[in-house]
């Protein structure tokens, strides 16, 4: 380490005063490159081409999936595909949208209107549907 | 090696990263999270309301007995739909590829990449034109039958948030062109690709929901 360094160092007064892993201490010293709101660092871009990948692999099985209609039971082939699409919902949101490597409040927020939607409009038509039929 | 930065308000060097503390860094906030970036998830937070009352509608009225006019089985067309989910599903990877370009300072990729995203965006937006028109011709309208008003309106508001995403980032690329896009203004990227990402995800949703589920 360069004198340079050691000077800049001294001058910050950031003396670790909380365990490594704690997240408040990794809050207060960011490491280096991160931006304000990243507790990790982001991906590196081949790990976002390996995600593409596997996002691709699914929507592929999932079509396939889609044209079986007829040779496995319906109720089968609706939880295949909700299972595929949460997994591909929650690698874009983890991954792309870095809920993995950022403040823990964002992905609390995003969670709470992606939960809250389906629930509430779960109700919603289990409700109206029957209102609807009569 | 501990990367070394110029403090914007003193003018010393200190150690990357420690400008965050509050009280020096000019971004820092009292709750320590960027507050543009907040804004921007609690939007999407309640886009997720807004998407999902759409999408509870179509569920609702797409089948209900006595409409006139064509039905799903009759209009979808899959193999061509999964073409422009696939490109839209892509054009994430351009988008947070152009962030991690812009991250590292390399600002040629940042506007390959961006103007990539861009041109997948509007690949999907005339997908999509093309499947209304098709809809159209085969006697679907907006005012034909339920069906086909909770359809239009679905798909049509999620064209128009990718339509707003195409604009948004045709201006990153040019405010790149005019070096008006630095390292340091890379959390703007950022939040233009969490709207970007996001109107994947909800077309993710739409897609199975709405054209692979079981009718």
């Amino acid at each position: 380490m360069s004198d340079i360094e050691t000077q800049a160092i001294e001058k910050s007064g950031h003396e670790p005063d909380l365990p490594q892993g704690d997240l408040a201490y990794r809050m207060a010293h960011p490491a280096p490159n991160l931006l304000p709101g990243e507790v990790r660092a982001h991906p590196d871009p081949w790990q976002y081409v390996v995600v593409a990948i596997v996002l691709a692999v699914i929507t592929a099985v999932e079509i396939a999936v889609s044209y079986m209609e007829g040779d496995i039971p319906d109720g089968l082939i609706v939880v295949l595909l909700l299972a595929m699409m949460v997994v591909k919902f929650f690698l874009v949101a983890s991954w792309f949208m870095h809920l993995r490597t950022d403040q823990p409040i964002f992905k609390r927020l995003f969670i709470v209107g992606a939960i809250a939607a389906p629930l509430l409009y779960l109700i919603v038509l289990a409700t109206l549907h029957g209102v609807l039929a009569d | 090696m501990t990367a070394i930065e110029q403090s914007s308000d003193t003018g010393e060097l200190v150690p990357a990263g420690a400008g965050h503390d509050a009280g020096h860094d000019p971004h820092a906030t009292h709750s320590g999270v960027a507050n543009a970036k907040l804004a921007m998830w609690l939007f999407l937070a309640s886009d997720c309301l807004f998407f999902g009352a759409f999408i509870a509608t179509y569920l609702l009225y797409r089948d209900r007995p006595g409409q006139t006019g064509p039905t799903p089985q009759d209009v979808y067309n899959i193999p061509f739909t999964s073409v422009t989910s696939f490109i839209l599903l892509m054009s994430s990877l351009t988008m947070v590829l152009a962030l991690a370009a812009v991250q590292r300072g390399d600002y040629r990729r940042f506007r390959v990449w961006i103007m990539a995203t861009a041109l997948f965006g509007a690949t999907f937006i005339g997908g999509q034109i093309f499947e209304f028109t098709e809809f159209t011709r085969e006697g679907l309208n907006v005012d034909t039958n339920l069906f086909g008003s909770s359809f239009f309106i679905l798909t049509g508001i999620h064209g128009t948030h990718v339509l707003i995403g195409i604009v948004w980032l045709v201006a990153l690329w040019g405010l790149s062109m005019q070096s008006r896009i630095s390292q340091g203004d890379s959390e703007r990227v950022e939040i233009a690709g969490l709207y970007w990402h996001f109107v994947d995800v909800v077309w993710i949703v739409i897609f199975t929901v709405i054209y692979l589920l079981p009718k």
